[in-house]
């Protein structure tokens, strides 16, 4: 279990070290204060899994410091039943010139195992880390990913009672992620604590049992980790706008600007952001003025994945709408889309055409004018790219008809 | 922090820090030895023959064995006291990322100096024990006067290491004054070269009576000044009590630091 009372940290910045001192021999500060952490307060239970949500900045490190021991908080106080490990010290003291297995033993020592721990633990740590021969080889020579795999190998074994993960998660290919994620749902099951700080949302989605946001030192969001996904997304929605009216000057436009997309926005139902969960319903709003008059205009929008590949397009005169403007009117389409999609970063390009599709007579095309990221899936989950609407229906001895829908 | 992390430090400061070399951890002893070799057989001939010179009585070897005495005590004192002041910002680190004891944490390199300092007073032994030069009971003391003079460099390196974390010119400092201290300690001249105004100042310098303690039982197999002793013991204990009190002032800020 762990526990933070009002833990609050300031950082005293000074302009030099030495200005410390001369502040105790003056009596006179000479720094300024940050404030890193106010007032943060949190219970992690045994078996249970906290996320830690927050932008750069927002005192997530600091904190993880604290709950390590590596910094000290200003008031309040950390209760930890039994050790704490974090990944975030993987590898630390680690020396590129001794041999695998000898680094298992310093690195070992320094999160708290002890000797004969270690070399009770020292095969399974080799045969997790799947170096094989390599381990009597000296460090320098193995690639950054045999590293790290080492260094979690270590870090897992050092049987804490409480586990701090960050990004260092994102370790070595998806073989080893995958059996680093089922080692870890093992050490929570046996009734670990762990608290878990990522910016994968998705990750944060399905791991966490609970999630608290941090912004600027200070807890404003906590609850179930869907909330403080949306809460989260919320805050960074600010920088998100600041960046994203950077890029529209890379945005590539193109067509007659006969009529024009003056603005667009999507908006996830529930998480009010434009980072959505996977089935939840986005509104896709375009504000569209005509230049001149025109009676047929098209309005379109496409998906496209990461990779620029078109996942889904669809536009008003697939779906029987039209609409026809004078020159200088406005109007405002909105599109609302279940989105049964993979978890993953998306854009959408929208238009304006005349006709069926853009070939001919295309007014406005703005390729990339919106970013959405999904994250989590709300339903049940699937594989692959999109959800299919689904039913499954078992015919067997013994048992009468069950049907499942799903979609 | 626990005994075999520390143990840890210490061997790959005398022998992990060579991995790769063919001699490995024996380079950790090949240049005090060196050293030593250089005193006895060159400095024997030169610098005891001018000492005799001055009217000191000296016996082929005598002076090799008043210096290397003072020499191997001062070497441990000096590297402790030196590489204490930087310890922090050599973990640096280590420090920034588990959790790790810092008033202990200096203390790998005090077990290592004093690894350094038994192999060498072995062969030192050995040695002596070659030119028929006795060794006796007298030599059961040395660890006492070790342990006092280990006390008082790791209380003076703690204080130095915490200063040097807000003011990086410590270390420098710390080089420069030891340097000097060495010189002011009668270390490779004798006391009676001086006047005697000088002498009865250097009833203060702790590292003169400590010196002078282990020639007492090596060189004229006799028991050492207590009250000397007693001084810098209190003397240590007193700038340990300092440097406790400086560090539970300031870990907070060390840790932010550093």
């Amino acid at each position: 279990m762990i526990k933070a009372n009002n833990i609050h940290k300031r950082f005293k910045l000074y302009e030099k070290p030495s200005d410390r001192l001369r502040e105790i021999i003056f009596r006179r500060p000479y720094h300024h204060l940050h404030n890193a952490l106010s007032d943060v307060s949190f219970t992690v239970a045994s078996g249970e899994t906290l996320g830690i949500l927050g932008k750069n900045g927002a005192g997530k490190s600091t904190l993880l410091k604290i709950l390590t021991g590596v910094l000290l908080p200003d008031e309040g106080e950390i209760q930890i039943s039994g050790k704490i490990t974090g990944l975030l010290e993987l590898g630390t003291g680690f020396d590129m010139e001794l041999n695998g297995l000898k680094n298992i033993v310093t690195n070992g020592l320094l999160l708290g195992m002890l000797p004969d721990e270690i070399s009770d633990k020292q095969e399974s740590i080799v045969t997790f880390s799947e170096l094989g021969d390599f381990i009597h080889e000296p460090l320098r020579t193995y690639s950054s990913g045999m590293v790290m795999r080492l260094a979690f190998a270590i870090a897992i074994h050092a049987d804490p009672q409480c586990f701090v993960v960050d990004e260092a998660l994102s370790v070595g290919d998806a073989h080893f992620q995958q059996k680093c994620m089922r080692r870890i749902r093992r050490f929570r099951d046996r009734g670990g604590s762990i608290i878990f700080v990522s910016h994968d949302l998705n990750a944060v989605k399905m791991l966490c049992d609970r999630a608290i946001v941090l912004d600027q030192g200070y807890v404003v969001a906590e609850g179930t980790p869907e909330d403080a996904v949306n809460h989260y997304n919320r805050i960074v929605a600010d920088l998100e706008d600041r960046s994203l009216t950077l890029e529209e000057n890379e945005m590539e436009t193109f067509g007659t600007r006969q009529a024009e997309i003056v603005s667009s926005q999507l908006i996830g139902s529930k998480s009010r952001s434009n980072i959505v969960s996977s089935g939840e319903t986005a509104k896709i709003s375009l504000v569209v003025r005509a230049n001149e008059n025109l009676d047929h205009i098209t309005v379109g929008m496409l998906i496209r994945d990461r990779f620029g590949q078109d996942i889904f397009g669809i536009n008003s005169h697939y779906l029987d709408h039209s609409l026809f403007l004078k020159a200088g009117q406005k109007a405002t389409v909105h599109f609302e889309i279940q989105m049964d999609l993979a978890p993953g970063k998306y854009t959408i390009s929208v238009a304006l055409h005349s006709e069926e599709n853009h070939i001919e007579n295309c007014y406005h095309w703005c390729d990339n004018a919106l970013r959405f990221e999904i994250a989590g899936i709300a339903d049940s989950i699937f594989a692959g790219v999109c959800r299919l609407h689904s039913k499954l229906t078992i015919e067997a001895p013994n048992i009468q008809s069950v049907i499942k829908e799903v979609g | 922090m626990n005994l075999p992390l520390l143990l840890s430090f210490t061997r790959q400061d005398l022998i992990d820090r060579y991995s790769g070399s063919i001699l490995g951890g024996a380079w950790s002893f090949i240049m005090p030895l060196v050293n030593m070799l250089i005193f006895i057989l060159v400095f024997s001939r030169i610098m005891g023959a001018r000492l005799e010179a001055l009217g000191q009585e000296f016996s082929e070897y005598s002076y090799s064995i008043y210096l290397v005495t003072g020499m191997l005590a001062w070497n441990a004192f000096a590297n402790t006291v030196q590489r204490a002041t930087n310890i922090y910002r050599e973990k640096a680190g280590l420090i920034g990322k588990v959790k790790i004891s810092l008033i202990s944490l200096p203390f790998f390199i005090l077990l290592t100096e004093s690894v350094i300092y038994l192999i060498s007073l072995i062969f030192f032994a050995i040695f002596l024990v070659l030119i028929d030069f006795p060794v006796d009971q007298y030599w059961l003391l040395i660890p006492v006067v070790f342990v006092i003079q280990q006390l008082f460099a790791y209380a003076l390196g703690f204080m130095m290491a915490i200063l040097n974390v807000f003011v990086h010119d410590t270390r420098e400092l710390v080089t420069v004054i030891v340097q000097l201290w060495f010189w002011l300690t009668p270390i490779v001249y004798v006391t009676n070269i001086l006047p005697d105004s000088v002498q009865k100042l250097f009833g203060f310098n702790p590292m003169y009576i400590l010196v002078q303690a282990y020639r007492d039982l090596i060189l004229y197999h006799r028991g050492p000044s207590l009250d000397g002793l007693f001084w810098v013991l209190m003397l240590g204990l007193i700038i340990l009590g300092l440097a406790l009190f400086l560090f539970k002032k300031l870990e907070r800020d060390i840790r932010d630091f550093i």
